[in-house]
């Protein structure tokens, strides 16, 4: 395969394929987690360590995986990449395990990691399985980013911690933002302006 | 091979192992790391609250401590309380000085208050209002005391405030006896 339609693997990841955007998957973590910028980022890293890890390995196996319980080794592997890096966090990472720590077993959850084992690991090699989880992830941190960024900054008034807007906004802010209701409003406009910008393309 | 029952169980059984021990072996590393940085997390949120506060003998196991400073003086006592916010248990760790008001107050990290609401109760703002407070004082304005509610979190804010001033009211009498 030429290196051109293997770039295309990752680069689908980011808006024609975007998992959040196009797919529709993983939408119960992302919109529960994006309610800051930090808290997105730091989520979107969790599932990009997951991801990567779980379609690598799902590809190295994916030939001696009986069919019909594939499912079942692969949610496993998954929970188990998981747990480990729960643990490793919290050993030698606790700064970062403070922000990330109720993230991470939300990521067993995430519908994002299964989904790219079963459509695509389960039936293609592991550089090119490893290009489709880095574009995935891509394309997952940018939308939790934007979701995180403008819910921040109209819940809050701030992005990344730091005050944006002037103190009689952050004195009463449009707190709605911050409710589900809020994630549900912000990823229907998002939907409907990459449908508007994608339409007949995609 | 691939379809054959046997490999199906096999492989199955092979896969719960190899995660199993691979998870054991994680495990068995990181927990002493886990459980050496809970200790010293745990002596970190206690001087936190309490300046000058170098040593720390325990009262109540996990409940109250006596606070010496470098040079062996009693400088107060530090008690930890755990009252019910509005996701479950709020971690309220207060510092009182020799004077039996409050020298400082942390809250901790492990709470399930609403993100970007009750999680405010974090923020230095809110607890730094605590600082200096006497027992009657600490109570909501809005239930005739002297610290600010955070906006849209008043369960929260309530339950810190009231979860301190219980913890005063029961362990003040360390300050006194030892």
């Amino acid at each position: 395969m030429s290196a051109p339609s293997r770039w295309k693997y990752f680069a689908d990841g980011i808006i024609k394929e975007n998992p959040v955007l196009i797919l529709m998957i993983g939408l119960c973590p992302t919109l529960a987690t994006s309610v800051s910028a930090r808290d997105a980022l730091g989520m979107a890293a969790a599932v990009t360590f997951v991801l990567v890890g779980s379609n690598v390995v799902v590809s190295l196996i994916r030939k001696v995986v009986p069919g019909s319980v594939r499912i079942p080794i692969f949610i496993i592997i998954i929970s188990t990449f998981v747990t480990i890096i729960d643990y490793v966090l919290q050993a030698y990472q606790p700064a970062l395990y403070r922000v990330l720590g109720v993230f991470v077993p939300l990521i067993v959850v995430n519908c994002i990691i299964l989904g790219r084992a079963e459509a695509f690991a389960y039936g293609h090699g592991v550089f090119d399985s490893l290009l489709d989880a880095l574009g995935k992830s891509a394309g997952y941190a940018l939308v939790m980013l934007v979701m995180g960024s403008i819910r921040e900054i109209f819940a809050a008034g701030t992005w990344f911690g730091v005050a944006v807007t002037p103190a009689w906004f952050r004195s009463a802010p449009v707190l709605f933002m911050i409710f589900p209701p809020g994630a549900f409003f912000l990823i229907g406009i998002l939907k409907g302006i990459v449908n508007r910008l994608t339409a007949g393309k995609v | 091979m691939l379809q054959s029952k046997t490999w199906i169980v096999v492989s199955l059984v092979l896969t719960c192992v190899i995660a199993a021990v691979a998870l054991s072996q994680v495990y068995a590393v990181t927990k002493p790391v886990i459980d050496g940085q809970a200790a010293d997390a745990l002596k970190a949120s206690l001087s936190e609250v309490l300046p000058g506060a170098a040593d720390f003998v325990e009262l109540e196991p996990g409940v109250v401590w006596s606070a010496k400073d470098a040079a062996g003086d009693r400088v107060g006592i530090v008690f930890k309380v755990t009252p019910r916010g509005y996701g479950g248990p709020i971690t309220v760790v207060v510092g009182v000085d020799t004077t039996g008001r409050i020298a400082g107050l942390g809250v901790g990290s492990d709470m399930k208050e609403t993100p970007g609401l009750g999680q405010k109760a974090r923020e230095a703002w809110f607890r730094d209002q605590f600082r200096g407070k006497s027992e009657t004082e600490v109570a909501l304005k809005r239930d005739n005391g002297t610290l600010d509610a955070i906006s849209a979190a008043t369960i929260t804010s309530r339950a810190v405030t009231n979860g301190v001033r219980e913890g005063m009211a029961d362990y003040i009498h360390y300050l006194t006896s030892k």
